[in-house]
């Protein structure tokens, strides 16, 4: 009986356009990528510096993670300073061969590099490719959170 | 010899081996951080505990002797959680530095606790935190992540003997530290920072450079002095980053000195040059390798064309390599035709003894030398013959040099004071006189040595004597530069063609430049202007009608130089050296700074002259032994030559006569670390001395009021020269000394050695 009616006035077809219709009024779930950022989580972009109180990079240059990169795109160069500290002279990270593993993060032994969820490495020269300790304390600020 | 067994394993080791050698021996590895092989046991840290069956008691296997039939565990729960607990407690005050600290990944502090498997430290931690010392200009030292092991301590007594250092307060309260912490001056060997097992001693020259997993390690020899020493070269890329050592390798037990552990950053030096450069119209302008050598050969060509072969000259120094120096003379007699072939080299005293006939000594004269200085690692070897009982070591030398501490007799005074005492020790030899004890004792001995300086005249003169008068005296003639003795031996002079096979024509390098027939020089990384007696030859030099330099660094001579060659370092060739034992050992090339070797020079001057002299460093290392018999059959990585004769020349008894007029009496001394010529262009070994100064004891210091650091005025004849003060204890009164190896001072000995001069204060 019940499925005679059915039959006869489409109902199914009717719930079917509900569905539809429910969906107009809920948020999209698509981003119109490039005009809009895509919200993303537990993704490994390019990287950032924790700093100090002093607002300076927590890197003391021991080079742990140039040596567990296993893209070997993490160049870093340390002298002594003039009262004898450890000075970080260049730290640079080739963005161009980073495999976005995160060894470099799990490695540190001063919670100093880290991997923001940025992901738009493209641009147009391969030298840009190449970031540098300033460039990454900057880019803590686009962490979200902090 | 007594049988061991180790963890089931047997073996047969001599009688007085200590549980860890026999375990060595057995291949049975044992963890030890306060022991080392070159030092006494000590037993400190009670990490090598080991269980010997039979015994309720753990024995500490670096100190205990085996006996027969002992039966060792060295591995078992107990142990591993004893040592788990050792390296816990040293954790409890460690700061736990490892990102910042400079020996991260070559800490034996890391590796135990890897090795033991600590990963939790069950007591709270109270890490230290005290400032850094950095008085010390090559060391840094933080006493917070020493482990009180005392390897430095130890080393610092017994290898330098200088015991700058040692345990200050007792219990937990124990550091390492100078006395009443006083600024950190020694000898600046580095010795301890070498056995420092953790972070508490640093090199500075390296400071937080690069880290040990970085760097490349290539075996060579160091290019400073005489003394031969085998070095590890670390490097990565191009660049040198640290010399060590390795106590297996050579005749230096991993000994190194000041020069060649921190002296290398003279190898990266900035102010090296690296392209050839040609005179036009009193300017240098830039050229290439082939236009320089295309240059040098057409001068070359010419000038021999107009004044025929012997108007040219070579002259070399003996910083280069046995094969470079035989394609000098080759290049000279052979490609030139000339036996022009000059050095300024001795070639009247030969290598008698080794390391071995010092240290095994028990009677041993050091002859007017200051030997610590100008030969390093064969003063520790001295120190180490005289620290022993029963020997005597006798030194003449006009001040009181740092081997004071171990001579049974010292004599010093004025310089010829001093000489008057070697001939009163002569007359003892002969059968008379004041010293005839101490000449009775040294003619009776074992195995007498004697120690020169075989540079000057007069103590040859000495040398010969004793070596007449006593038949079984072994003679050490205490070369100087790193191939001193190679360079000879090589032929690289007028009197001897390789091999010491005498030369008719004997030309003689001032003669032939003041009467002008010599017309072109070739000088290979020599500088005239530094040795007392050419000094006053530069202006003849400059007015050669040819002059080319090679030289890594811009010298005093090479300015004058009609075109310039910048040549490759030790570290950046192939080759042997030949030390003062006449041992033959090879370096390797580690590093490359896009410059030429000498080899390559004179190879491809030759090519251009028409003559193919071989180039590859075996070929002309398999020519050497075929055309210097004397190289014939020896082993080039670490063999000894054996010399035709051991002194040989007319040498004459002349007096010591100071020149000029003057209250004070100047004789040359050494300078701490250094000489003029060489050492001078490292930074960090500029630090100790940047300048040539006058050591002059603390009462005439006093007298003339000035101190440590001052400038003084010295007068000599018509030169008043500017000078920095060194005051040092144990300079005789009224004599002072100055290097005479550096620019600022060698015309000033050209006169004599032995001056007279006048001092007052510098004011302002
Ligand atoms: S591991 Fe951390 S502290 Fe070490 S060099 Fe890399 S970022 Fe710096
Ligand atoms: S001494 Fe060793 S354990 Fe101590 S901070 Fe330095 S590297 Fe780490
Ligand atoms: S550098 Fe040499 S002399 Fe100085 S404290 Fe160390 S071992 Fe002793
Ligand atoms: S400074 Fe180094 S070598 Fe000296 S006692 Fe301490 S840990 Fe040992
Ligand atoms: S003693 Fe001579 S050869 Fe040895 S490290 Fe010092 S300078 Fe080099
Ligand atoms: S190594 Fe044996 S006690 Fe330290």
């Amino acid at each position: 009986m019940k499925n005679i009616f059915d039959t006869i006035f489409f109902t199914e077809i009717f719930q079917g356009l509900g569905v539809t219709l429910k969906h107009m009024f809920k948020k999209p779930v698509t981003v119109r990528y490039p005009y809009e950022e895509s919200p993303i989580y537990k993704f490994r972009g390019i990287h950032y510096m924790n700093v100090d109180e002093r607002g300076v990079s927590k890197c003391v240059g021991c080079y742990l993670c140039e040596k567990v990169c296993p893209a070997e795109c993490i160049h870093i160069e340390t002298d002594a300073g003039p009262n004898g500290e450890r000075l970080v002279r260049k730290f640079e990270i080739d963005l161009s061969r980073c495999i976005y593993c995160g060894f470099c993060e799990e490695a540190c032994p001063k919670d100093a590099i880290h991997m923001s969820d940025r992901y738009d490495t493209v641009d147009s020269t391969r030298d840009n490719y190449i970031i540098n300790m300033r460039y990454m304390v900057e880019n803590r600020k686009n962490v979200k959170g902090e | 010899m007594v049988t061991v067994k180790i963890d089931g394993r047997e073996v047969q080791v001599e009688p007085n081996s200590t549980i860890l050698q026999a375990a060595e021996k057995a291949g049975v590895h044992i963890p030890v951080l306060c022991h080392h092989k070159t030092l006494n046991p000590f037993g400190a840290c009670r990490v090598c505990l080991v269980e010997v069956v039979g015994n309720p008691k753990l024995m500490t296997a670096c100190t205990t002797p085996v006996t027969d039939k002992m039966e060792i565990v060295t591995q078992n729960e107990k142990l591993q959680k004893l040592r788990r607990t050792v390296i816990e407690l040293l954790l409890i005050n460690h700061p736990l530095d490892c990102p910042v600290c400079d020996k991260g990944g070559d800490c034996m502090l890391q590796d135990l606790t890897f090795e033991v498997g600590l990963t939790n430290v069950r007591f709270d931690p109270k890490p230290n935190d005290t400032p850094f010392d950095h008085t010390n200009p090559f060391i840094e030292r933080d006493i917070d992540r020493c482990v009180l092991c005392g390897k430095c301590v130890r080393i610092c007594d017994e290898v330098v003997n200088i015991q700058a250092i040692s345990f200050i307060n007792r219990g937990t309260e124990t550091y390492i530290g100078t006395s009443f912490d006083q600024p950190w001056n020694c000898e600046y060997c580095g010795q301890c920072m070498s056995v420092c097992p953790v972070g508490s001693l640093n090199n500075r020259v390296y400071l937080f450079k690069n880290r040990p997993w970085n760097l490349e390690k290539t075996e060579s020899v160091c290019g400073f002095c005489s003394c031969g020493c085998s070095i590890i070269v670390e490097h990565e890329d191009n660049e040198v980053y640290k010399i060590s050592e390795d106590p297996d390798l050579g005749v230096n037990h991993g000994f190194l000195c000041a020069k060649g552990r921190f002296g290398y950053e003279l190898i990266n030096s900035p102010e090296r040059e690296k392209t050839p450069k040609i005179k036009k119209s009193g300017e240098f302008s830039e050229s290439s390798i082939e236009e320089a050598i295309e240059y040098v050969a057409a001068k070359i060509g010419e000038i021999k064309g107009k004044y025929g072969a012997d108007s040219i000259g070579v002259l070399v120094s003996p910083r280069v390599t046995n094969e470079e120096a035989f394609l000098a003379q080759k290049f000279a007699r052979e490609v030139i035709g000339s036996n022009n072939v000059f050095s300024f080299e001795t070639v009247n005293a030969l290598p008698e003894g080794t390391y071995e006939d010092v240290e095994n000594s028990d009677n041993l004269i050091v002859l007017n030398i200051d030997v610590t200085e100008s030969n390093p690692v064969l003063g520790y070897a001295i120190r180490r013959m005289g620290r022993k009982e029963e020997t005597t070591l006798s030194v003449f030398y006009p001040k009181v040099t740092s081997l004071k501490r171990v001579a049974t007799n010292f004599f010093t005074g004025k310089p010829s004071e001093v000489y008057e005492k070697i001939e009163n020790f002569i007359n003892g030899l002969k059968g008379d006189g004041e010293f005839k004890d101490l000449a009775d004792s040294f003619k009776g001995a074992k195995k007498p040595v004697l120690v020169y300086n075989p540079y000057d005249e007069l103590d040859l003169y000495y040398a010969n004597e004793i070596k007449t008068l006593v038949n079984n005296v072994i003679t050490v003639p205490c070369r100087l530069k790193n191939n001193s003795q190679g360079i000879v031996d090589m032929g690289c002079t007028p009197y001897y063609k390789p091999g010491y096979v005498k030369t008719e024509a004997q030309a003689d390098f001032r003669k032939v430049l003041e009467d002008g027939s010599l017309r072109a020089l070739v000088i290979l990384g020599e500088n005239p202007l530094l040795h007392p007696e050419y000094s006053d030859l530069g202006d003849i030099l400059g007015k050669l009608d040819f002059l080319a330099v090679t030289d890594p660094f811009m010298s005093e001579v090479a300015e004058l130089s009609e075109v310039y060659i910048p040549v490759s370092l030790f570290a950046e060739k192939d080759g042997t050296f030949t030390n003062f034992e006449g041992r033959v050992q090879s370096l390797n090339k580690t590093v490359d700074n896009g410059v030429i070797s000498d080899l390559e020079f004179l190879a491809l001057l030759s090519a251009r002259l028409g003559v193919n002299l071989p180039k590859g460093i075996d070929e002309v290392q398999d020519l050497i032994r075929k055309e210097v018999p004397l190289y014939n059959d020896v082993d080039f990585n670490g063999g000894t030559v054996k010399y035709p004769f051991v002194l040989d020349g007319a040498f004459a008894l002349k007096k010591v006569s100071p020149k000029g007029k003057g209250k004070f009496k100047v004789f040359p001394g050494s300078l701490r670390l250094h000489s003029g010529s060489f050492t001078r262009r490292s930074q960090d070994l500029s630090r100790v001395y940047a300048e040539p100064a006058v050591e002059i004891n603390p009462t005439d210091a006093s007298k003339l009021n000035v101190g440590d650091g001052d400038y003084i005025i010295l007068k000599f004849e018509d030169t008043t020269r500017k000078f920095r003060v060194a005051v040092v204890k144990g300079m005789p009164d009224g004599v002072v000394s100055l290097p005479n190896d550096f620019k600022e001072t060698a015309d000033l000995f050209h006169k004599g050695k032995y001056l007279k001069v006048d001092l007052v204060k510098h004011n302002g």
